[in-house]
């Protein structure tokens, strides 16, 4: 687990970000606090998952720089943010759906593997010893996340509300700093929503991870998160706590509704 | 002749101390605590309890699903004297709890926690979510032993061992305990050789009656599942010899085959049909057992079970015929029980 190092672990600073002459997202700035569980809210198009995509490198922005973990970047690589300890989900689940849960939780430990390929084909050196504390590690998750009945089930088999859990132990097992959560609870019944938050919450307190979730459920948000942004249009309209962006005018009208 | 369950436990230790007497699974992987061990661990636990107070007229309240820790620290309660109060922890516990006010509690996660009220101390085997500095009533079970030592066995066998708490209080000392136990080794022919599950151990009198006291007694090797919802799979991981269960838990493996069978009318059915019938002739049993029948208890765990118990109600007839026509005809132990099953995920399952 990386330590944070000062209160701020991320901010952005003037992020801009078009496509082709159309602008997703308009000179956006916003701190999270380490330790913070911090909404992203905003109508469709409103360009919250280009910013997780400006966050972990998936996308590279106009203008703008990003500071993360005490680093300035002008633009952050997908590899760098992963080695730098961020981790994340998507929309639309990116799991290998023909493989195991427990597989897929493994393949989140990949960066931390130390081990040459050649060892590990012959499981020669430190690769068996490496391989069962990953695998304990992943296990510990799959406990944390209560998905163990379903170890050695193939992914694709799994109802879509657990296929989002397992999407999140491999995240986990990555052991981050910054969790990026792309709604995480798209799709599911309010019981469902109700143990995904409880989930996010326990990691958060558990694993003092950062969490930046993007969500529709304005409910959802309100109740778990300590920090939350507005975006409309590709602008930042209200930041602030859940009763800050709550009593904002400006979000009330484009967002919230009076 | 043990005249205690801590003497059995010691008897045991003492007789077959190398031999495998728990396993369980944790985060995926099956461990085990042989007799000598277990006896050992006990003695620091009692140890541990006495250091804290507990004494042989005190009751020690257990809300947990079958993990060995709870079963380990029964166990130590017992050994200095105290009787044992089980709950069923699938069960809203609130308004019993706060009849009973026990001072003395083992509760297994935040969950159980939130239902104790006011007690002197509360040993909890999960921690998460629970803030523990700010209760000093918290104790985590991983801190209790530190600096122990083991007690002399306090125990006599008119104590009360076992409190349940159903639809009515049951009480059960040393000796009735032992009683039924040595009457169930004699009949069903129990031996140290047997591997039994244990999924609900607490949950009901007739678990501690017919699997708990029969596993001190004959030394045979106890089993608890990674948590409930694993059970069936865990089940098919060891395949056991000996399992205990009630009309409800036989029905629900019933209920969870029927579900998985082919539509009716396939070929598929008509085989299952065909193979699940009683019939005179050698050859049509033969391949209904290697064709239907064998795979079908490999899928339940079923597959080398020698001794199946029930307590409390007989099985439906529907039930009833299913497991004969697998060869499985449950020994009924009359026991009243209320138990009903949870709903459990099944998901990993497939017949």
């Amino acid at each position: 687990m990386h330590a944070p190092t000062e209160t701020v672990l991320l901010r952005l600073d003037d992020i801009s970000l078009s496509f082709k002459g159309i602008k997703a997202i308009t000179s956006i700035s916003f701190e999270v606090k380490a330790g913070d569980i911090c909404g992203l809210i905003g109508p469709n198009g409103a360009g919250k998952s280009s910013l997780l995509n400006v966050i972990n490198g998936v996308y590279q922005p106009q203008s703008g720089s990003i500071r993360y973990a005490g680093q300035t970047r002008r633009r952050m690589r997908a590899h760098q943010a992963a080695e730098g300890g961020i981790a994340r989900t998507f929309q639309n689940i990116a799991l290998f759906k023909g493989m195991s849960v427990l597989d897929n939780v493994l393949t989140g430990r990949n960066l931390k593997r130390r081990s040459s390929w050649l060892e590990q084909i012959l499981r020669l050196g430190r690769a068996p010893r490496e391989e069962d504390a990953h695998r304990l590690h992943a296990e510990q998750v799959i406990a944390f996340l209560q998905i163990h009945p379903w170890r050695h089930v193939l992914v694709g088999t799994l109802p879509y509300g657990l296929q989002k859990r397992v999407e999140l132990a491999r995240a986990l097992a990555s052991e981050p700093t910054l969790l990026l959560l792309d709604e995480p609870m798209a799709g599911m019944n309010a019981e469902e929503k109700a143990q995904m938050s409880q989930f996010i919450r326990d990691i958060n307190r558990e694993y003092g991870t950062t969490v930046v979730l993007i969500e529709h459920d304005i409910g959802v948000v309100m109740g778990l998160c300590d920090h939350v942004v507005v975006l409309d249009y590709g602008r930042k309209i209200g930041d602030g706590t859940p009763q800050q962006v709550r009593a904002n005018p400006e979000v009330i009208a484009a967002y919230l509704g009076s | 002749m043990p005249h205690t369950l801590p003497q059995a436990l010691l008897h045991q230790a003492h007789t077959r101390g190398a031999a495998t007497a728990l396993r369980y699974k944790r985060l995926g992987i099956w461990h085990e605590r042989r007799w000598s061990e277990l006896a050992d661990d006990i003695g620091q636990l009692a140890g541990a309890l006495q250091q804290r107070g507990v004494g042989r007229d005190d009751d020690l309240l257990i809300l947990s699903q079958a993990r060995p820790e709870a079963l380990l620290l029964a166990l130590a309660a017992q050994w200095l004297g105290a009787s044992v109060t089980l709950l069923d922890p699938d069960r809203d516990n609130r308004a019993l709890l706060t009849q009973l006010r026990p001072r003395w509690v083992l509760a297994q996660d935040l969950e159980a926690v939130q239902q104790v009220g006011e007690c002197e101390a509360v040993v909890y085997l999960d921690g998460r979510g629970l803030n523990q500095p700010q209760h000093a009533r918290l104790i985590a079970y991983a801190d209790l032993c530190v600096g122990a030592s083991t007690p002399a066995c306090a125990a006599h066998s008119n104590d009360l061992a076992i409190v349940f708490h159903t639809d009515t209080r049951v009480q059960l000392t040393h000796a009735q305990l032992l009683a039924g136990a040595r009457t169930l080794i004699a009949r069903e022919h129990l031996g140290s050789d047997e591997e039994a599950l244990a999924a609900r151990v607490f949950a009901a009198s007739g678990q501690a009656r017919y699997l708990l006291t029969p596993w001190l007694l004959a030394g045979f090797c106890l089993n608890f599942p990674e948590a409930l919802s694993t059970r069936d799979t865990d089940r098919r991981e060891l395949g056991p010899t000996l399992v205990l269960g009630t009309r409800e838990s036989y029905g629900r493996l019933e209920e969870w085959v029927r579900e998985r069978l082919p539509l009716p009318g396939t070929f598929s059915h008509r085989v299952y049909t065909w193979a699940m019938q009683p019939t005179p002739s050698p050859v049509r049993r033969w391949l209904g057992h290697w064709l239907v029948r064998r795979p079908l208890r490999d899928v339940l765990g079923m597959s080398r079970l020698r001794a199946p118990l029930l307590v409390g109600p007989a099985l439906s007839p529907h039930s009833a015929a299913f497991f004969a026509a697998l060869g499985i005809r449950p020994g009924n132990w009359q026991e009243p029980s209320t138990r009903h099953e949870p709903v459990a995920p099944l998901l990993s399952q497939t017949v």
